[in-house]
């Protein structure tokens, strides 16, 4: 039945056509508009000539064919200003907020206790570090609102339609591109505008090769470390690479996976308009929300994951007895301490009240209270090393017998605490190693090895999944070893060297790594709004594997590539 | 008990929709997304005396072809759903354009209310609009607004609560000529006939039929013979 209605419908489509040589649908259009037309100039009183609206004049020079660029680029300069300067005070504070109730809720708990290494190191750790965003992202979405409240974001995707046109993405692609340099997930986001689905998603599988800010702490402790005459140039370098990549690969995507005409781009200019604050804030609050329950709640599961993966085993079988050394340590401080008690001729338990030899004490506590905190080297620490020398020597001339045994308990002290730190940290990164991210590394460095990675920084490339900030503060954790973990985290990549005793960084590898890290997949942040935005775990499945087969090849390249020029 | 009404609020995009449902909803709005589809849904409710009203801010669209998911989107939300009241937001400093979708809401035979919506700008140049002849025409009601300064607002909420209870007025039926009425009518007679189709307008479907609407193609292509 359902079928013949609709032969009937076509059979009376074709004599439509054929009376009206055109379309029905024109025609019913044309009847439509012209009801309209014909009840508008019934009931509305137009000036006699209309003059030329505000909104024209604005877009004279707005949409102009060789100002607009310069002008939108202005803007955009002027919002990621503005954004970075407003939100970096409450970054601050969030950061030093988060970092106290770490502390407090951490001092709360057993110490060394399995629930206090989850709060502090999993919970507050993890999730911290995303919650720091959390200003800037509001402050970079009440910008956006605005520019689009009042109408120009419109005109800039006109502005910008040819260019993108030409790399086979569409106007409305350039607005959320241009947010990936801040961070993937409003850049994906964004892409809502985009309303052929087509489009939407090339733009939305492209937007990670925009190196989002998350990245740069990465290129910033390896440019520092290898390439530090070249800084800037490395930088601009690394940016451009990616968005050379999402151009090839939007080529390539829209050609071979998501063929298809492009969408014709008939774009609405909206008359300008003065944005309300209410507007503008009911906007903003929308997507930072999104945001914060996206992302959060994503990144809140993955930060326990790592902590679980970095924890356990809880109490693995460790290769020297720390405990038993640490004991040692100890043992072998208390002897001197008992020598020097004897040298005064007094119980070791009195050494601290023993008269002469407490004044020093004191001055060394003051001293140590002086220092805290202090970059070493730095003026104030200079002045406090002074003044700790004038008051020994006032001392010394008091008490010239216990000055020697002073800088001998002193000797003893520092040695007992540099060989508990040592031990500490060793059996810290021997945890690690032990503990299932440490068997995952070990597991992955075969397919890293070609990149010229070794297997920390496979577990770090892990780690750079749940944010790429990750890759730094992991490469923090496992490089945490031994005599050098005073040195900063720079040095000690340089110095590690693989078991046959080559270095394990070059510039090479670290060109390769920063490549890596530039193209390899989207954060888990990224991935979930990626599932979210396009309804389906295929997207960012796909996601996940191009970006990093791409970011393999690409770094696969310029390693070996490398090694054959000899470089 | 509350009296339930359910509104679409519909428009044109950048006529002033966003600020209308939020001057009506303040903060009581929901976001989610459309069903099966990535599009944002807002949700929002007010309390008025002893109605709920409950609004839909449905997509921005110029019309209500099929063209794209917004499109579809309200399209089928009005028919699915068949919203107590569909108001229509339009700009009226550009009355032309924007009436084109009101005229799609008759068709569909929703029970609609036009906010005649940015008076001032309209005003500022030199439109003069007579709303009594426009009402008249159109045969719905037509609440002149200015969202952005709250001017209109509680005109537009008794409109609605009117119309919810009202006889159900479904404005004017535009004639399309002999040719295209003749053809309508015997397509629609065919499509009352059939009472699986009893969900939808008569008259809309034999005229999506006529344009070649897909979305519209594809009832009649499935299954039950």
């Amino acid at each position: 039945m359902r079928r013949e209605i609709l032969e009937e419908a076509e059979r009376s489509r074709r004599h439509l056509s054929s009376i009206f040589n055109d379309d029905p649908e024109v025609v019913i259009a044309d009847r439509r508009y012209g009801f309209i037309s014909g009840v508008c100039k019934k009931v509305v009183k137009r000036p006699p000539t209309e003059r030329i609206a505000l909104s024209d004049k604005i877009d004279q020079v707005v949409l102009h064919r060789t100002l607009g660029i310069p002008i939108f680029l202005l803007l955009m300069w002027l919002m990621f200003k503005f954004t970075f300067a407003v939100s970096e005070p409450p970054m601050g504070w969030v950061e030093e907020g988060i970092g106290w109730l770490g502390d407090k809720i951490g001092g709360l708990l057993p110490e060394g206790s399995m629930i206090q290494s989850l709060v502090v190191d999993g919970i507050f750790g993890g999730l911290g570090s995303v919650l720091v965003f959390v200003p800037l992202i509001f402050t970079l979405f009440f910008c956006i609102a605005i520019l689009e409240d009042s109408g120009y974001m419109a005109r800039a995707a006109f502005v910008m339609d040819r260019f993108m046109y030409k790399i086979g993405l569409h106007g409305r692609s350039f607005i959320p591109m241009l947010l990936g340099f801040g961070c993937n997930i409003p850049g994906i986001m964004a892409c809502r505008t985009i309303e052929q689905e087509r489009d939407r998603l090339v733009t939305i599988l492209v937007n990670p090769f925009m190196s989002c800010s998350a990245r740069l702490p990465v290129y910033l402790l390896l440019i520092g470390a290898f390439f530090p005459q070249k800084g800037s140039t490395m930088l601009f370098l690394l940016y451009l690479i990616g968005i050379g990549v999402a151009i090839l690969m939007a080529k390539v995507l829209r050609r071979y996976l998501l063929p298809g005409p492009p969408s014709p781009f008939v774009m609405e200019l909206p008359p300008y308009r003065v944005p309300t604050l209410r507007g503008v804030i009911i906007h903003m609050w929308e997507r930072g929300v999104l945001f914060l329950r996206k992302a959060g709640t994503v990144i809140f599961g993955v930060c326990l994951f790592m902590w679980f993966l970095t924890s356990f085993p809880w109490n693995p079988q460790y290769n020297k007895d720390y405990e038993g050394l640490i004991e040692e340590a100890q043992k072998a401080f208390q002897l001197e301490v008992t020598s020097v008690a004897e040298d005064l001729a007094v119980a070791p338990q009195q050494l601290e009240t023993h008269e002469g030899f407490s004044a020093f004490l004191a001055v060394q506590k003051e001293f140590d209270a002086r220092v805290e905190g202090l970059e070493e080297e730095s003026r104030e620490a200079e002045a406090a090393s002074r003044w700790r020398q004038k008051q020994l020597a006032r001392l010394r001339q008091s008490y010239p017998g216990i000055y020697p045994l002073f800088l001998k308990y002193m000797e003893a002290k520092t040695k007992r605490d540099e060989r508990i730190r040592d031990l500490e940290r060793e059996r810290a990164a021997e945890k690690m190693q032990r503990s299932y991210a440490g068997a995952l590394g070990r597991a992955i460095e075969p397919i890293v090895k070609p990149l010229g990675f070794n297997w920390k920084i496979g577990v770090s490339l892990v780690g750079g999944i749940l944010a790429k900030e990750a890759v730094v503060g992991v490469l923090g954790t496992l490089y945490a070893v031994g005599e050098e973990a005073e040195a900063p985290l720079r040095q000690r990549l340089i110095n590690d060297t693989w078991p046959n005793g080559s270095r394990v960084f070059t510039p090479l590898v670290a060109f390769s790594l920063m490549i890596f890290t530039l193209l390899y997949a989207p954060c888990v942040a990224a991935i979930a709004v990626i599932y979210k935005e396009t309804n389906s775990w295929k997207w960012p499945m796909f996601a996940l594997f191009y970006t990093t087969a791409i970011a393999w090849i690409a770094a696969f390249v310029v390693y070996q590539g490398g090694r054959v020029l000899g470089i | 008990m509350d009296k339930k009404i359910l509104v679409a609020l519909a428009g044109n995009p950048n006529s002033g929709k966003t600020t209308i449902f939020n001057n009506l909803t303040g903060a009581r709005q929901h976001v989610g997304n459309w069903p099966g589809v990535t599009v944002e849904k807002k949700e929002g409710t007010l309390r008025w005396g002893d109605y709920l009203l409950r609004f839909v801010d449905l997509p921005g669209t110029y019309s209500l072809s099929a063209h794209s998911i917004d499109e579809l989107i309200a399209r089928n939300f009005v028919v699915e759903e068949r919203p107590d009241v569909v108001v229509d937001i339009v700009d009226a400093s550009n009355l032309e354009r924007n009436l084109y979708l009101a005229l799609q809401f008759m068709e569909l035979e929703a029970k609609l209310a036009i906010a005649l919506n940015m008076m001032d700008v309209a005003e500022s140049r030199g439109f003069r609009i007579d709303v009594q002849g426009l009402e008249k025409f159109l045969g719905v009601p037509v609440v002149p607004t200015v969202a952005t300064k709250k001017i209109g607002m509680e005109e537009l909420i008794r409109a609605i609560i009117a119309t919810a209870s009202g006889s159900g007025k479904i404005g004017v039926k535009i004639d399309y000529g002999e040719e295209i009425e003749t053809e309508l009518r015997k397509i629609e007679d065919l499509i009352r006939k059939e009472p699986s189709l009893s969900k939808y307008p008569p008259r809309w479907l034999a005229l999506k039929l006529l344009k070649g609407d897909q979305e519209v193609k594809k009832l009649f292509e499935g299954g039950e013979g």
